[in-house]
């Protein structure tokens, strides 16, 4: 895949105009039809809509379009669980979630999990174009749908969305909204496990401005998920915290933390 | 999919079975009645002992699938 992909959000994707690769769409198939009520993973992937915007992403265009910020972060949100749930599956699993044992639907499993490691590389080294000439979302949405976007970990070039702002716009976007927009800042996707005290440990995450963004924060097996209006993120947790029990998540303004009680009956004395 | 279609109210032919997890009831004539009304019990066991996630094992068993995410409470 190439790196050199540019995205515009806020225009109407062109129907027909994505290309997606054969193995790909063969998982999907797999995944929706003629066996596609086998879902093996309804928790995660049952509330997904497999749009068209997933399938963008997986295309090797070079030009890919969104109607709007917001739907961008969720197609690579979508991806993402979808990354997620088909490394969960062994190939066992899989070989028989594809219709019984399909020779392969192995090799194509691979591909497309090689596809999405890929896309998110692509997707996060992309120039980014806002365009608000069709709609023009207020300055809250903006910041809302931004924030989604850096949570997926992808940003936005301020004097970009000043210059878009400024097309569709009598008026410049006022000063106290650019100061927002400029705090945004890209989520790393890293935590830190430390040990607060015996049996007590504790997962930190920072992200500067996490507190203002309202995220629903959970777990899917080792992995932690942040949500934002349903935008999600996944990060590895630790091997030991499937060992523990997590508590509450105490949010501040730009970070989170979570205890994770050890659970004796779970470890070996010596 | 609705609630009642989670397997709960299993019946053992394969027929309804995939019927009653989604498939058009169309599907019962594209295939053999002999495939249709296979007493599928034994495999549904099988593949729960495997480990199929949620559609499967789930559905048999009625338990909770490994994939649901748990929201954890937020303390500000």
């Amino acid at each position: 895949m190439s790196s050199n992909l540019r995205i515009t959000c806020g225009v109407e994707p062109q129907t027909g105009s994505v290309i997606i690769p054969v193995a790909v769409s063969e998982v999907f198939e797999s995944l929706m039809a003629p066996f596609g009520f086998f879902n093996p993973t309804k928790g995660l992937l049952g509330e997904l809509n497999f749009s068209r915007g997933v399938y963008s992403l997986l295309s090797e265009s070079e030009h890919l379009e969104f109607e709007s910020v917001r739907h961008l972060a969720q197609a690579i949100s979508d991806l993402d669980s979808i990354g997620i749930a088909l490394s969960q599956m062994d190939s066992e699993e899989f070989a028989i979630w594809c219709g019984l044992g399909k020779s392969e639907a192995r090799t194509h499993l691979l591909e497309l999990m090689n596809s999405i490691d890929q896309v998110r590389i692509r997707v996060q080294k992309a120039e980014l174009r806002l365009d608000f000439v069709q709609y023009r979302p207020s300055p809250k949405v903006l910041m809302r749908s931004l924030s989604q976007l850096a949570l997926v970990g992808v940003g936005c070039d301020g004097r970009q969305l000043q210059r878009a702002w400024s097309k569709s716009a009598p008026e410049s976007l006022p000063k106290k909204w650019v100061t927002r927009f400029e705090s945004i800042r890209v989520f790393s996707g890293h935590g830190t496990l430390s040990e607060r005290e015996a049996l007590l440990f504790v997962f930190r995450v920072k992200w500067k401005g996490v507190g203002n963004t309202d995220p629903a924060i959970g777990m899917v097996r080792n992995h932690l998920v942040i949500e934002l209006g349903g935008v999600r993120r996944f990060l590895k947790l630790p091997a030991g915290c499937s060992r523990m029990e997590p508590g509450s998540v105490q949010l501040s303004k730009n970070k989170f933390e979570i205890d994770f009680v050890v659970k004796e009956s779970e470890w070996p004395r010596s | 999919m609705s609630d009642d279609n989670n397997g709960q109210n299993l019946t053992s032919d394969l027929g309804s079975w995939l019927i009653s997890m989604g498939a058009p009831v169309s599907i019962t004539e594209l295939m053999p009645t002999e495939i249709t009304g296979l007493d599928i019990a034994p495999l549904m066991t099988m593949l729960g002992g495997i480990g199929i996630r949620g559609g499967v094992r789930g559905s048999i068993a009625g338990e909770q699938s490994a994939d649901t995410i748990r929201w954890l409470p937020i303390i500000y």
